[in-house]
């Protein structure tokens, strides 16, 4: 039996709308009381009650992180064990790992081998086709009844239309979301006919051509946006972009959601806070897909922040070994980092007063749960403890010799806000040794 | 002391150069003196006899490596690294260590445990030599990376030039042909801008590459309107292995609407010189006549100039290093 309180914490939760200090109150799994008023006198002869002087600190839901690579160096469990670090109680992964997560037994599978229920909680978006040869399509009925909760082709686009058309048209019966990592493959270089000496690199514009490294036009991302916005109104279906890098796709976006098509998008941390000038001394860390693109565009990101049309910021986390970093640009592998450095990165937004808090905690908690359609986390009576507790304003430095994951794209950024604790199932799932020190008793 | 090598500031063309880093990665960066200073010096070993004793560089140990195929920039290093009196290995790693799955950065650290002076690279991939420098504790020269730079080309160039004209500063030079795929065309912008000449660059808009008017220069889609009044006609091989197939219709277009020919020519000044950094493709970049005529074309010269700008550069690092 865990009986613990939080006291003066101020509680955020974007799903009732609320933000005010109050004493928390968490019996084994569940929150039993949320209140202005405690009489602590109550406890003091109690052994089994912990306190904590929780002034100063934040409780939120915890985050949902929906875009997550499993690469080769991590297993689910490590991934896990860092997620519960960095805020995250529960996350969506892709299915480009080995095997595939493409057939409904391996997507049982996995919901068994990550059923710890003190570590988050995972989650499968299926292969939307078979291989990912994005040719014919996947069993996702099966797939949805052993819980996916969307479909997709992980990093590589559903590039033929009629597959998507049929994709979407599917989806609709099963109430899901296809999601594209919209790119138009050919444009820039990547299909798989390419052969290496043409294979799209970086953003295209004045630092590519300085660099002698080949441009990915900014426009290969919002065509495949566009073209899927017309299949998405041709079939009704909920229809989901990842990781949205550009103006165009920002304000073709915007539009499709004003015309009340099913449409959402995301972003993560490299797209609103770096631009394509951090490639100039060839950086590998900063190779992503999509690649960092001009000022504009991540001053255009920004602004669907403010405005909504990106919905939720994920981490699109996809680390990758020293080794494969430690190349020649064009030989290195592709992606960075995210899942560590989510919640900070996000709670900057906010610092730099471009959101404010509530909306910061919405884009990780209740937007993505909306996105795929299951219960909004929130923080009530009665409700589930699944929650962090952070200080908003705790000054730190991201370095990688501190992280276990690399490479990160944000080596020496200076930022305030950090995770103190992780709470899932009202069980401890991380703590910080200042939170430890916050207790009374 | 060696009568080539006097410590002496004052008589340029006597001293090495010293440069601010002892690596020769990229011409973007460089100063407009420390241009000067190599120019001049590889000037004065142009002049010398070929048999001059030059060599007090003996001991030094230099290591060809080459990752592309290459015969004209690795024969001109090794008889510049020679002739200096240094030691040359060559090491042609097309395939061997690659296709054995050795990472680049294990490649290099081994060649660097042998503690050569300078390593000279060639390599497919762009900004590849920068990663080297990173790692490794001697000089590296960038002898061709990708489509970033070529630094030793430029210099070459610049130096033919000068020998013919006499200066570089206010001339007209168009850079023509495939400037997307190619190296040699990004390191004479920078050079050739920071020495105040007026460049321009004719190309298909598909072999043009995105922005490049931000890099100071002039871009041009029509080959008589881009070489109008070039005092300097520089012509680019058509680097069909970088392409995809969707850049050129075919030869005998691109000869009619971007190749060298008399009519083409006649748009520039009268004395106009026509320069080409090999390999060259006959009636496809330039009409086979005009690159034999000895009166405008300088393709001879620049190989000439490259083993003497070489020297300069050997010899610069060499000193650099030696001094920082």
């Amino acid at each position: 039996m865990t009986h613990t309180i939080f006291k003066s914490i101020k509680l955020i939760n974007p799903a009732t709308n609320f933000n005010q200090k109050v004493n928390v109150e968490i019996h084994n799994e569940t929150i039993i009381n949320i209140s202005k008023d405690l009489n602590l006198e109550k406890f003091n002869k109690d052994n089994q009650t912990i306190i904590y002087d929780c002034e100063g600190l934040t409780m939120s839901p915890g985050i949902f992180d929906i875009r997550v690579n499993i690469g080769k160096t991590e297993n689910l469990k490590f991934t896990q064990i860092i997620a519960a670090e960095s805020g995250i109680t529960s996350m969506a992964i892709l299915p480009n790992q080995t095997p595939k997560l493409n057939n409904p037994s391996i997507i049982d599978h996995i919901k068994r081998q990550s059923e710890d229920i003190n570590l988050p909680k995972i989650m499968v978006c299926g292969a939307a086709t078979k291989d990912l040869n994005g040719l014919e399509i996947c069993e996702i009925g099966l797939m949805s009844e052993m819980g996916a909760i969307g479909f997709t082709n992980g990093n590589k686009s559903i590039k033929n239309s009629l597959v998507m058309r049929r994709l979407m048209s599917y989806a609709t019966m099963i109430n899901r979301p296809i999601i594209q990592h919209a790119e138009d493959e050919d444009l820039s270089g990547l299909n798989q006919a390419s052969t290496t000496s043409i294979k799209g690199e970086m953003n295209e514009g004045e630092i590519s051509t300085r660099l002698g490294l080949i441009g990915i036009p900014a426009c290969a991302e919002v065509i495949m946006i566009e073209r899927d916005i017309r299949l998405a109104k041709l079939t009704g279906a909920r229809y989901h972009v990842a990781h949205v890098s550009t103006r165009d796709s920002v304000n073709v976006i915007r539009e499709a959601k004003k015309s009340g098509l099913s449409i959402t998008c995301d972003t993560a941390p490299p797209y609103f806070s770096l631009n394509e000038s951090k490639l100039l001394t060839y950086n590998t860390a900063f190779k992503l897909s999509p690649p960092l693109r001009s000022e504009d565009d991540r001053l255009a990101i920004i602004e669907g922040i403010q405005d909504g049309t990106i919905d939720a910021i994920a981490s699109d986390h996809r680390a990758r070994s020293k080794d494969t970093k430690a190349q020649p640009f064009s030989a290195a592998s592709v992606g960075a980092s995210g899942i560590e450095t989510l919640f900070s990165l996000t709670l900057d937004l906010v610092h730099k007063k471009i959101i404010d808090i509530d909306k910061a905690i919405s884009f990780l908690t209740i937007n993505p749960a909306k996105i795929f359609g299951i219960d909004c986390p929130s923080l009530e009576e009665e409700k589930v403890a699944d929650f962090i507790v952070f200080d908003e304003n705790e000054p730190h430095t991201i370095k990688q010799e501190n992280l276990k994951t690399s490479p990160t794209p944000f080596e020496g950024k200076k930022i305030n806000g950090k995770i103190l604790a992780t709470y899932i199932n009202g069980q401890v799932a991380f703590m910080n040794q200042i939170f430890k020190n916050k207790i009374i008793k | 002391m060696n009568k080539l090598f006097k410590n002496n500031s004052e008589v340029n063309k006597f001293s090495p150069v010293k440069l601010s880093s002892h690596h020769l990665l990229a011409i973007e960066g460089m100063q407009k003196s420390e241009i000067q200073k190599l120019l001049d010096r590889a000037d004065f070993f142009a002049n010398l006899d070929k048999h001059a004793d030059t060599k007090y560089l003996s001991g030094y140990v230099v290591l060809n490596v080459f990752f592309e195929n290459s015969t004209r920039t690795r024969v001109s290093f090794e008889l510049a690294a020679r002739r200096l009196g240094a030691e040359v290995i060559n090491i042609s790693l097309i395939n061997s260590s690659i296709k054995k799955g050795e990472s680049l950065l294990d490649t290099a650290s081994t060649l660097n445990a042998m503690k050569p002076d300078l390593l000279i690279v060639r390599h497919p991939h762009s900004g590849a030599p920068l990663l080297f420098a990173e790692y490794l504790s001697c000089s590296i020269i960038n002898a061709g990376d990708g489509r970033h730079e070529h630094p030793t080309q430029a210099l070459l160039d610049a130096l033919t030039i000068k020998r013919r004209i006499g200066y570089l500063e206010g001339l007209k030079i168009s850079i023509c042909g495939d400037i997307s795929n190619s190296r040699v065309a990004r390191s004479n912008i920078h050079l050739l801008t920071t020495m105040g000449a007026e460049v321009r660059c004719v190309a298909p808009s598909t072999l043009m590459p995105s922005k490049l008017e931000k890099l100071g220069i002039k871009c041009f889609n029509d080959m008589k309107e881009g070489i109008k009044d070039a005092d300097v006609v520089m012509l680019l091989r058509l680097q069909n292995e970088r392409m995809s197939g969707t850049e050129n219709p075919s030869e005998r277009e691109y000869f009619k609407f971007f190749g060298l020919d008399e009519t083409k020519l006649s748009m520039a000044s009268p004395n106009a010189v026509i320069m080409h950094p090999g390999p060259m493709n006959r009636g496809v970049e330039i009409a086979s006549a005009l690159a034999d005529d000895t009166n405008r074309s300088l393709i001879k010269t620049q190989v000439e100039m490259g083993v003497a700008v070489r020297m300069s550069i050997i010899e610069a690092l060499n000193h650099s290093k030696n001094k920082t």
